[in-house]
């Protein structure tokens, strides 16, 4: 009985692992029914329609800048909003889901039971890139989307968008900047991420990713601060996070934006990389 | 290498190609070691686990069981010596024996936030054995055969040790294994839990499948295991049918009779170690010396009534009280 047990399995090869969208669906959700996603995206709506309020409120007191080119311009709001969030709250949203991906699993003892599933590790590790970076859009497009409502609602200016270069641009083209900036965010956001699972692969206490990646990011903004180090600056993730702003000059100079957009990629395959060596070896 | 018993695990004489071992052997580790800094906690273990049978690890705390359980599954790497699980070396081809192997180690693991169902469905997606549209039944049956229906929707947050517990053996019960690793499964667990965790291995075992089962609970493991394996500090003392173990166990002879204490001096003049049965009849137990049938007749030479003599059976208890304490 043993034997023909064993033949049939010889000639019939089993699967060795679940199908990678299953797998990827399962991530999604998890992510999705984790309370804290949830009560963070549902206050990245709040962002823009509270600086939509304050400007109304302050009525053109404000001064220059990307805040103040939202007075009467409905359509830079969700642009300011993104910046204005890029510099710490974003990179928390995307830095606790990243934390939750690897420690978070560890710490709860479910990392063990999807190793034993078995889910390859290397495989592991694009799923929880694919959780990260679904967080990181899902944090963007809320802010856009309420964005360009609360900018189109409750600032107005029609739909038309006076550039920071003086010009005027239609509402399809300004939307088009506003999905530009989007993107550039994400990308942003991804490298966070990245580097955010590579320290969560390195400890089983959430709280430590938190703390080093936030830690890092006030320490990157020191050093981008101080003149006599501005040769770090082409090494540094937060140098071009101000370039938002180029996307409203006429015309679009894509410098900035591409060259961060570059970093970030280097930081992504950096953080990845260092993910998946890491993962190879690590206990569960 | 310190086994010597007829009992031995190891003994099994196709072994040694690779073949028979894949067809024998449902799990097997060689000269498995793993060292944490300075702490040696495996030492050099050979353990054969035959397919079909249902093995108990026992030792003491920090005995090196857990370690042991989690190089034979992957998930810790060997600092010295390889593991095989259903054939496969691990952790190299972990990937196609890990399919058939359900687990629960140290303890349940899953997400306070989501339901017990929840958890056991994400889990569910991970097995590759398991069909997309098989999930919800196979989930549903994981549940009902852990008497966990009834809370099945409830928070993980909420459960009980012991519901934190059956869920967790539902988790190793998502698709029909080959092989069944239980880590301390009655953990937490009330009676009606244990006997459950009893059933359910009953049921495996009635299956074909192979069990591991690492416990403290003496008794639990002498009514169902085929096989065990005794751990202290980190090596194994003993390994083998538990059958045989415990009848190659210094059990000794029972003597029954009025007259102890005359017995008694007979027994040890003639250079017999005996001592006063501590039961309710009154008896000697001799331990060491000459054969059953030299002792009785010596025993009538010198006039002792003799009502009963038989062959003391060690309980696994005394046994494992005899390996561990005896080699510390």
């Amino acid at each position: 009985m043993t034997a023909s047990l064993v033949e049939q399995d010889t000639a019939r090869p089993t699967r060795t692992a679940a199908p990678l969208g299953r797998l990827l669906a399962a991530e999604v959700r998890w992510v999705l029914r984790r309370p804290r996603t949830l009560v963070m995206l549902g206050l990245f709506a709040l962002i823009p329609i509270v600086i939509a309020i304050g400007i109304v409120i302050a009525d053109r007191q404000m001064g220059g800048g990307l805040i103040g080119a939202v007075a009467g311009n409905g359509l830079v709001l969700p642009i300011a909003a993104l910046t204005l969030s890029l510099t710490l709250l974003l990179p928390l949203a995307v830095t606790m889901s990243a934390a939750d991906a690897i420690a978070g699993e560890a710490a709860h003892g479910t990392l063990r039971g999807l190793l034993l599933a078995p889910v390859g590790r290397l495989r592991l590790v694009g799923v929880k890139a694919f959780g990260v970076l679904v967080v990181a859009f899902l944090a963007v497009l809320v802010i856009s989307v309420v964005g360009v409502v609360a900018g189109s609602l409750i600032v107005g200016g029609g739909g038309d968008v006076v550039t920071l270069s003086g010009t005027t641009l239609g509402m399809g083209e300004a939307l088009g900047r506003v999905a530009l900036v989007a993107v550039w965010v994400v990308g942003q956001l991804a490298a966070v991420g990245a580097v955010a699972l590579a320290i969560s692969s390195l400890t089983e206490h959430p709280l430590v990713v938190l703390a080093s990646v936030l830690g890092g990011l006030i320490v990157f903004g020191v050093l981008g601060a101080i003149p006599a180090l501005d040769w770090l600056q082409p090494w540094l993730l937060t140098s071009g996070w101000a370039g938002a702003a180029d996307a409203l000059r006429d015309p679009l100079p894509l410098g900035g934006l591409g060259e961060s957009t570059l970093r970030a990629l280097c930081y992504v395959a950096i953080g990845l990389g260092f993910t998946a060596i890491r993962m190879q070896r690590r206990d569960a | 290498m310190s086994l010597s018993s007829p009992a031995d695990l190891g003994t099994a004489p196709a072994a040694t190609s690779s073949a028979a071992g894949a067809v024998s052997l449902a799990a097997r580790a060689v000269g498995l070691r793993k060292v944490y800094g300075r702490t040696v906690a495996v030492e050099g273990i050979d353990l054969d686990v035959p397919t079909g049978s249902v093995l108990g690890m026992l030792g003491p705390n920090g005995s090196g069981k857990t370690t042991l359980i989690r190089m034979l599954l992957g998930l810790t790497r060997p600092s010295a010596g390889t593991a095989e699980l259903l054939g496969s070396a691990v952790p190299e081809a972990a990937a196609s024996a890990l399919p058939h192997v359900g687990a629960l180690v140290e303890g349940p693991g899953f997400h306070p936030f989501l339901s017990g169902r929840e958890n056991l469905r994400r889990a569910a997606a991970a097995e590759p054995l398991l069909a997309s549209a098989a999930i919800p039944g196979a989930v549903g049956s994981a549940l009902e055969r852990v008497g966990l229906t009834h809370a099945a929707d409830r928070r993980f947050r909420g459960y009980s040790l012991g519901m934190k517990q059956r869920l967790g053996l539902a988790g190793a019960l998502l698709v029909p294994r080959k092989l069944v690793v239980l880590d301390e499964p009655t953990n937490g667990l009330d009676p009606s839990g244990t006997r459950d965790v009893r059933r359910i291995i009953g049921e495996l075992h009635a299956g074909g499948a192979t069990v591991i089962v690492s416990s403290h609970l003496l008794a639990e493991v002498e009514a169902t295991c085929t096989h065990v394996a005794v751990l202290q500090s980190g090596s194994l003392v003993a390994a083998g049918e538990l059958r045989s173990l415990l009848d190659a166990g210094t059990g000794g002879l029972v003597v029954a009779t009025p007259d102890v204490d005359l017995a008694l001096t007979t027994l040890r003049d003639a250079g017999a170690t005996a001592f006063r049965d501590a039961g309710d009849e009154p008896a000697v137990v001799v331990s060491d010396g000459p054969e059953a049938p030299e002792i009785v007749a010596l025993l009538v030479r010198a006039g002792v009534a003799v009502h009963e003599a038989r062959r003391r059976r060690p309980r696994l208890e005394e046994l494992f009280a005899q390996l561990t304490e005896g080699s510390s």
